[in-house]
């Protein structure tokens, strides 16, 4: 009998455990935020529509008024630029399209490989910058804890090992498959840590905005 | 502009604010007040708060919104940082992850409590500034809010708000105003023709005022009196709930809270009032509107206004006529945080303004973006702050200027105060000017 590799090992029962324990801790944590208990209502609302208010502050929080934009303007663009950067890569790449092709059935078109390429190096490129940001910044030092940057380095963890593999840069004399494999496992940890750290925003974060919206509203303002 | 009332022999209003205690000390051992602490937090953080702080990714734009942060540069100052001992407190007793989170999370102490005074209250107005730039959309605020109800459990209150609202609920007086004020006042009204109807066992409206009306802006409870009685309402005030401040929200004792809104819930069911109107005062108006029916679980049987909102309605449906000036007054809103974030009331007081022909030179940031006046949510009220105050004044001023207005108008006492103690400081000649006292003084015959 074959004898497992580590590229088996990742692709097989490390990704079905990570794939579990992510779900697992997101219903976990979600749960239990939405079965916590609720505010009392009774205040008689000013505006009687606030899921058009929830919406709209779903979307407009991304914008936010210009006299408070200016004042975060690199922040907020170099926070747009990597998000749409690794979710680009993430669901642009060919190869990652096999894969969702092998696991859905179906894909979409991908990128060039070179456009993704540039992408994914500038959006490492913007990970680390504000990763250094982080550290020096008075504010965000201050504000700044184990999940902050243990979250930073397990999303640029699966960038830079998905750059070396697909590049075939093999350090050390290291092959092509185990590269393969490290950046498998570097998803995977990602996957794991998903639910525990701030990186849970994903889940969270568009219905804080909705809930936050349709509170302000009772109270008769857009926010 | 201001106008104390000569007939009273009362210390002025200031002077009894600096007569207020600025130190004291906490009679509770350090591990009664973490207790305590703790367990107002693990009591009352609600569904919506727990997920806002498990949504925060640390991004520190909220400091950027702070106009603390802005006029000092010092990071401390970023609102979220003064949230984190609710967060503490929060991730190991009540989160979903508790088990998880305390391999790294460790217990709060009594030190940090002591030292988040001066976040929690000496540098924070709970203007809500902060709540609308944050990308998650986290109501830092209620944080705050929570944070001061903790420490006021631990009985770590600023001294000067742990007076005020001892006194308030012991005596229901504030800085010594009580039911024989207010009569002194109204005699006073009553003998320049002002008709306050005191007491009326019966109102369809029932009027709040404030301690600062009576002492320090009597012209502003003149006026009130003046637009109601033309109105022809039925209207009274009543002695045994006619204060509108509750300094049970501004110190955080929620217990106090809610009954000073009893007291004013339970005069306005006793004379069938339909309508209670609240001074201009920023802070009273949410804590009736909005925080009295949450705590008492349910709906006011009575409509609650600010007199802003009430104005601006009334001349709106025309049922106030106003005289229109010739149109030469530049004038700037200030939107009174209260008021305005926490209540919604932006356009009634430009209804108003635009009624009087008023030539209204906005702010940059005005409406729900406008920068607190810096003495909001208590702090105009303490002593340690009087530095933070005069930094922040700056950027207040700096928007006056810049909106090419002569004078200020604004709706709430605090606000005013804050605005003319400032002023004074640096010698900065805009009038501030109360909107009601405006409308008044051009009621058409």
């Amino acid at each position: 009998m074959k004898a497992m590799t580590l590229l088996d090992l990742v692709r097989g029962p490390l990704f079905f455990w990570a794939l579990m324990i992510m779900i697992a801790g997101i219903l976990w944590r979600l749960s239990g935020l939405i079965f916590f208990r609720l505010q009392s209502r009774a205040a008689k609302p000013k505006d009687d529509a606030p899921i058009v208010a929830g919406l709209r502050t779903v979307a407009l929080r991304s914008v936010p008024p210009h006299e408070l934009e200016k004042n975060i303007t690199f922040q907020h663009f170099t926070g747009y630029a990597w998000h749409i950067g690794w979710f680009a890569t993430f669901l642009f790449l060919g190869a990652h399209l096999s894969l969702i092709k092998s696991i859905l059935g179906f894909a979409w078109p991908a990128l060039p490989n070179g456009v993704i390429m540039v992408l994914a190096a500038m959006t490492l490129g913007i990970l680390l910058t504000l990763w250094i940001r982080r550290w020096y910044n008075p504010v965000l030092r201050l504000i700044s804890n184990f999940d902050d940057h243990l979250s930073v380095v397990l999303t640029i963890l699966p960038l830079f090992t998905g750059i070396t593999a697909f590049t075939h840069w093999a350090p050390f004399g290291t092959r092509y498959e185990t590269m393969l494999a490290i950046h498998i496992l570097s998803v995977e940890l990602l996957m794991v840590w998903m639910p525990f750290g701030k990186i849970f925003h994903v889940v969270t974060s568009l219905i804080v905005r909705f809930r936050t919206g349709a509170a302000f509203s009772r109270r008769g303002v857009k926010a | 502009m201001s106008s104390t009332s000569a007939s009273i022999p009362v210390e002025s209003f200031e002077k009894r604010v600096s007569d207020l205690p600025h130190q004291g000390t906490s009679k509770l051992s350090p591990e009664e007040q973490v207790a305590r602490a703790k367990a107002v937090i693990v009591s009352k953080l609600d569904s919506r708060s727990a997920m806002e702080l498990e949504t925060c990714i640390h991004c520190g734009m909220c400091s950027e919104a702070c106009h603390f942060y802005e006029a000092t540069q010092d990071a401390k100052y970023t609102p979220i940082h003064k949230v984190h001992l609710v967060r503490s407190v929060y991730r190991r007793e009540l989160s979903p992850l508790r088990w998880f989170n305390r391999l790294f999370i460790r217990e709060i102490t009594a030190e940090e409590l002591s030292e988040w005074q001066e976040l929690l209250f000496n540098s924070c107005t709970e203007c809500g500034r902060c709540d609308l730039i944050c990308p998650m959309g986290i109501q830092i605020t209620s944080g705050i809010r929570l944070g001061r109800q903790a420490l006021a459990a631990a009985d770590l209150m600023p001294p000067e708000l742990r007076a005020l609202n001892d006194e308030q609920t012991r005596e229901n007086t504030l800085l010594g105003v009580g039911t024989d004020e207010l009569h002194e006042a109204v005699r006073e009204l009553d003998s320049q023709g002002i008709v306050v109807p005191l007491d009326r066992p019966k109102a369809d409206v029932m009027l709040l005022t404030t301690v600062s009306d009576l002492l320090l802006y009597r012209q502003s409870f003149a006026a009130i009196a003046r637009i109601l009685d033309k109105l022809g309402l039925a209207w009274t005030i009543r002695s045994e709930a006619f204060e509108a401040s509750n300094f049970g929200l501004l110190s955080g004792s929620e217990d106090s809270q809610m009954l000073m809104a009893k007291r004013v819930t339970d005069a306005a069911r006793a004379c069938g009032a339909k309508l209670v109107i609240v001074p201009e005062c920023g802070h009273a108006y949410p804590a009736l509107r909005f925080n009295a029916a949450e705590q008492l679980d349910q709906p006011l049987p009575f409509e609650v206004m600010a007199i802003s909102e009430f104005l601006g309605r009334e001349i709106k449906a025309g049922r106030l006529k106003v005289k229109k000036l010739d149109g030469s007054k530049k004038v700037t809103y200030h939107d009174p945080c209260k008021l305005g974030r926490h209540g919604g009331v932006f356009e009634e007081p430009r209804d108003a303004l635009g009624a009087l022909g008023i030539d209204l030179h906005e702010m940059e940031s005005h409406g729900t973006t406008q920068y607190c006046c810096g003495g909001g949510g208590g702090v105009m009220m303490l002593a340690a702050s009087e530095e933070l105050r005069r930094r922040t004044f700056d950027i207040k001023m700096r928007q006056v200027e810049d909106s090419g207005a002569d004078s200020v108008v604004t709706s709430c006492d605090t606000c005013r105060m804050t605005f003319e103690r400032g002023a004074k400081l640096v010698n900065w000649n805009r009038p501030v000017e109360s909107l009601a006292e405006l409308v008044a003084a051009n009621l058409a015959d």
